[in-house]
């Protein structure tokens, strides 16, 4: 049995896949969130029904397993294979998955928000864009951006569920490297770093946001 | 901020339906077409079923299979450069294929009756069979004595492998796993004491370290083909890749397929025609 | 949608079911023990100790779950314990979950006023019996929510365990797929019966929350 070390091209390729699996992430990340905000308008519309499909949505994406999502729209919905590489239907895949997630953080934003402020907001007589970017929007920010960053978390994980379809990232590049070497604890361990090191950036990174963000005074005193 | 969801949708909805329409009509064309027109072949494929198609040091896909591709596309567009591989697993093979995600598929896969029934295969491009690899260890000698519950085999996720085990050694604990690299290390580590796959990726697991790994002698039923498999329906698509085939392994194209053939099984192919002396 | 889909192969997705609930349980109820471990580890054992914890969990917390159990799976063969793969799998998932649980419960304890406890000490109270009085019941009761969301999550891992060969439900689905080409009807029943498994389970938590507080 061949015990296969941490050789410097096993570096590169590893290094390569955590580039992908971060790429993948940041894609989806930067789609979910456009995707959320339009959830998140469904989900404050005055009409039941819309209301409703949100609901559902909601219930449906989170309830399945990401996994059963992915094999899902890999193998069964034609519709996105029309010449889509595998990496653009991962992506949408794991867009719509992280776009329930932030949908329902970026609700709870909303609702946080006082009745105070939406007073105030509605008599200052600004045009429904302009409240939402200037009043809403801000505030929703200060609210939930510890959430949104554990999200953004979540889906740097989440991207390693796609391997078991044969999307290439860090953890089926492991996988390849330990099924020729069988160096099953110093290649996942490495892996397993190469994911730790990225995902405690964006919590810290997230952190440091939200310093800055508080010392601007974003509403600070609801905190 | 209703109205401008409203709007955003409305406008969203417009690119879609157009796009819907486009490819609606598109399915009137050949694939053969369509390639010829974009240039570059979608190949859908294994990546961990050596010595078909795998991964090699360097995390390049290579091949028997992957080099009969390059051969392919060197007919179609002088340039053996001109393919893009969609790596699947054994399951999705099927799905990718059936979708429309790749012009054609290969990666060891054996030409089925019942498989026939959802794509197209081309003739054989290559024969196979189904051995069972075993460890030394396990001293198991033969598929009388793997017929036992004390041992368990590793098996791919696809049907054929589920009902020979049952029907050559039933008694024997199955573990089904989605790739031949995936069944190798569960041999590997232990978990399996046998594993059921093609002949030549069988050998070539085997040859990887010959102190630890037998291949047992007899072939689970007979000799197979594998084959290039591809969207049913498609009359001049199919045409196209059997008559490349034909011609490969009995015609104008055979020395090709034999540099091919021994680089990855050391030693010649069949010979091109029976009635003609091998040179 | 074939409809007949559901009739031929109902019984093999019920053989499935049980492996996912199995799978689910085991992880679930050791989740539960682990994480009350580490959560009084840290509680009770001084600096080092939740030094230790705080840096287990912030491991388990940036690393993805399928890492744990593709290593438990091919590597403990390597080191000479050969479990099978729904114990290996199920360990991962303790491993992984027993951190969140721990972070869970430690929110809980954060909440409980810090009143409460000068109150129990004025009154002669032994730390073992603040614990036992004061501290557990109100963590309990009010961490339920959160470990309800957990065992949901769990439940959706367990769907992971396909990749060691499980014969759970995604690897049903697969096979499934694999043997008649329906991936459409095959994993929209493996979905349905994960949306009923997690409804279910939150009704349950929902259920309990409500008793437990008035109580």
């Amino acid at each position: 049995m061949t015990q296969g070390g941490l050789d410097i091209p096993t570096l590169v390729i590893l290094l390569k896949g955590a580039g992908v699996s971060l790429g993948l992430a940041c894609a989806a990340i930067a789609c979910a969130t456009v995707l959320a905000v339009l959830l998140t308008a469904l989900a404050f519309s005055r009409l039941l029904p819309v209301r409703l499909f949100y609901r559902l949505y909601i219930y449906v994406i989170r309830g399945t397993p990401l996994l059963v999502l992915a094999m899902l729209i890999f193998y069964a919905l034609p519709a996105f294979d029309l010449r889509t590489g595998p990496y653009l239907a991962a992506v949408v895949v794991l867009a719509i998955y992280v776009a329930a997630l932030f949908a329902e953080v970026f609700r709870g934003g909303v609702l946080a928000i006082p009745r105070p402020q939406w007073e105030s907001a509605k008599s200052l007589g600004l045009p429904p864009g302009a409240m939402l970017r200037k009043v809403i929007g801000p505030l929703v920010l200060r609210y939930t951006l510890p959430s949104y960053v554990n999200v953004c978390v979540m889906a740097v994980k989440a991207t390693s569920v796609l391997s078991i379809i044969s999307v290439w990232e860090l953890t089926l590049a492991s996988r390849e490297i330990i099924e020729r070497t069988l160096a099953v604890f110093t290649i996942l361990g490495t892996a397993g770093a190469f994911y730790f090191v990225m995902c405690l950036g964006i919590d810290r990174a997230g952190r440091r946001l939200e310093q800055r963000l508080a010392l601007r005074g974003f509403g600070g005193e609801h905190a | 901020m209703r109205r401008l969801v409203c709007r955003f949708l409305a406008a969203a909805a417009i690119p879609v339906l157009l796009l819907a329409a486009a490819t609606a009509g598109a399915e009137d064309k050949s694939r053969l077409d369509t390639v010829l027109e974009r240039g570059k072949l979608i190949v859908v494929t294994g990546s961990a079923a050596p010595p078909f198609a795998f991964t090699d040091d360097k995390g390049e896909l290579v091949g028997f299979d992957i080099d009969i591709v390059r051969l392919l596309a060197t007919a179609l567009f002088k340039d053996p450069t001109k393919v893009e591989f969609v790596v699947v697993t054994a399951e999705g093979r099927w799905p990718a294929i059936e979708s429309g995600r790749g012009d054609m598929g290969v990666g060891g896969t054996t030409v089925y009756p019942d498989r026939a029934l959802r794509v197209a295969f081309t003739r054989p491009f290559v024969d196979s069979g189904q051995s069972i690899l075993v460890t030394k260890k396990s001293g198991i000698k033969s598929i009388a004595e793997l017929n036992q519950e004390k041992w368990t085999v590793a098996n791919l996720v696809n049907p054929q492998m589920a009902d020979r085990a049952k029907r050559y050694f039933p008694k024997t604990k199955v573990l089904t796993f989605d790739t031949p690299s995936a069944q190798f290390l569960a041999v590997k580590s232990g978990r399996a004491q046998a594993l059921q796959i093609d002949t030549p990726t069988a050998e070539y697991f085997a040859a990887q370290n010959k102190n630890e790994f037998v291949v047992l002698p007899t072939l689970l039923g007979a000799s197979q083909n594998n084959a290039i498999f591809l969207k049913p329906g498609d009359f001049k698509w199919w045409l196209w890749l059997d008559t490349a085939v034909a011609e490969l392994r009995t015609g104008s194209w055979y020395p090709q397929y034999t540099e091919v053939y021994n680089k990855w099984f050391g030693k010649n192919p069949p010979p091109q025609k029976f009635y003609l002396p091998q040179r | 949608m074939r409809w007949t889909w559901v009739t031929t192969y109902g019984s093999t997705y019920l053989d499935a079911l049980g492996w996912t609930l199995l799978a689910a349980l085991l992880a679930s109820a050791g989740s539960m023990f682990w994480g009350c471990v580490l959560f009084l580890i840290r509680l009770m054992g001084g600096r080092a100790a939740a030094l230790g914890v705080g840096g287990y969990v912030q491991v388990f917390r940036n690393t993805p779950v399928l890492l744990p159990i593709y290593v438990i799976y091919f590597g403990f063969p390597l080191v000479g314990l050969p479990w099978p793969a729904l114990a290996c799998g199920a360990l991962a998932l303790v491993l992984q979950n027993g951190a969140y649980v721990s972070e869970i419960l430690r929110g809980s304890f954060r909440a409980i006023d810090r009143v409460q406890f000068d109150a129990a000490k004025s009154v002669g109270l032994s730390p073992w019996q603040t614990f036992r009085k004061i501290t557990l019941p109100q963590v309990l009761v009010h961490s339920i929510p959160s470990l309800g969301n957990q065992v949901v999550a769990l439940i959706k891992d367990t769907s992971l365990l396909s990749a060691i060969a499980v014969t759970e439900l995604t690897m049903q689905a697969k096979l499934l797929t694999e043997r008649t080409g329906a991936a459409y009807e095959a994993f929209m029943v493996v979905a349905a019966l994960y949306l009923v498994l997690v409804f279910a389970t939150e009704a349950l938590f929902r259920t309990a929350h409500r008793a437990v507080r008035w109580r």
